[in-house]
């Protein structure tokens, strides 16, 4: 664990940190490339997850993570093109699309125990991360009504994923 | 304490009007008398509506009669479940837009919770 550990702080710090440029204003067709790639970074992660992880309770919160930020998507996709909006990526959804690689490269050299701290740990700092993001960039900056209702109905779906990869994160404490 | 009347669900999309509108028809089917004072005949039984959405059950808490019906009808995007504590009752997995019906025979206080989702949590009282 100690040996991996540095590389994973790593990862993690640039999966996190990196990416939501202060003070810019996304556009709605910025804010649409966001939302479907931070919920596909997920999807991915969680495939990974699914068929990786250790524990039970990893197992089911990956195929959580897959099934809920898919309907999301669905919706998010419904209503771009309901919108005729193009999703145009940007440097914080480039961002997040390497950030889910970086992630899944150093995923796939853990197994066991270590991939589900490592996998937790990553969700928990992700869904923090995106929180701030649709909080501070995404839902004040967002221009169509629909498209800032819809990051409004979601938020409360990151907010219980985090609560709940924390908890996982507390209880693979006590058990690792 | 009062127990809920049928309540129009809060929201305003179209799916739920419709789910409201089976509500009110299945309500209607158990006999005109739904809406008039609580009785405890059969055939007066109510039907209540808790509408999950946002990663919540509202009304958290709710109080009814002995069956009486409480039908969850799901308006987030992704699957829910109602799932007593004691496992009283399950709902297992709710899609987007559409509702599951239980029937309150049993008198007593059920916690419950969406197995999907821990962190959400209802209690259902039936007198």
């Amino acid at each position: 664990m100690n040996k991996i550990w540095p590389i994973w702080a790593a990862i993690l710090s640039a999966a996190v940190t990196v990416g939501w440029a202060q003070g810019a204003m996304p556009t709605d067709p910025q804010i649409a490339a966001i939302v479907v790639t931070a919920n596909q970074v997920d999807i991915d992660a969680g495939r990974l997850a699914k068929s990786k992880a250790h524990s039970k309770e990893v197992k089911e919160f990956a195929q959580r993570m897959i099934t809920d930020h898919t309907g999301v998507n669905k919706s998010a996709t419904e209503l771009v093109q309901k919108l005729h909006v193009t999703p145009e990526s940007n440097a914080t959804s480039e961002s997040l699309k390497k950030g889910g690689e970086q992630n899944l490269a150093a995923l796939r050299n853990l197994s066991g125990s270590a991939f589900d701290k490592a996998y937790i740990d990553h969700e928990v700092a992700y869904h923090q991360s995106v929180l701030d993001a649709v909080d501070k960039d995404l839902i004040p900056n967002a221009q169509n009504a629909e498209l800032k209702a819809l990051l409004v109905k979601v938020r409360p779906a990151f907010m219980a994923h985090l609560e709940h990869a924390k908890q996982i994160q507390s209880s693979l404490g006590k058990s690792g | 304490m009062l127990s809920h009347r049928l309540q129009p669900p809060r929201c305003l999309s179209g799916a739920c009007t419709i789910a409201f509108a089976c509500a009110l028809s299945l309500a209607g089917a158990l006999g005109p008398s739904v809406a008039a004072a609580p009785r405890t005949k059969p055939g007066s039984a109510q039907t209540h509506t808790v509408t999950i959405e946002g990663m919540r059950f509202n009304p958290q808490t709710l109080v009814v009669r002995r069956g009486d019906r409480v039908m969850w009808i799901n308006k987030d995007l992704f699957p829910h479940t109602a799932t007593a504590a004691s496992k009283a009752f399950d709902s297992r997995s709710i899609a987007p837009n559409t509702s599951w019906t239980y029937v309150a025979r049993k008198p007593g206080d059920y916690d419950y919770t969406c197995t999907f989702h821990p962190t959400m949590k209802g209690k259902l009282t039936v007198r």
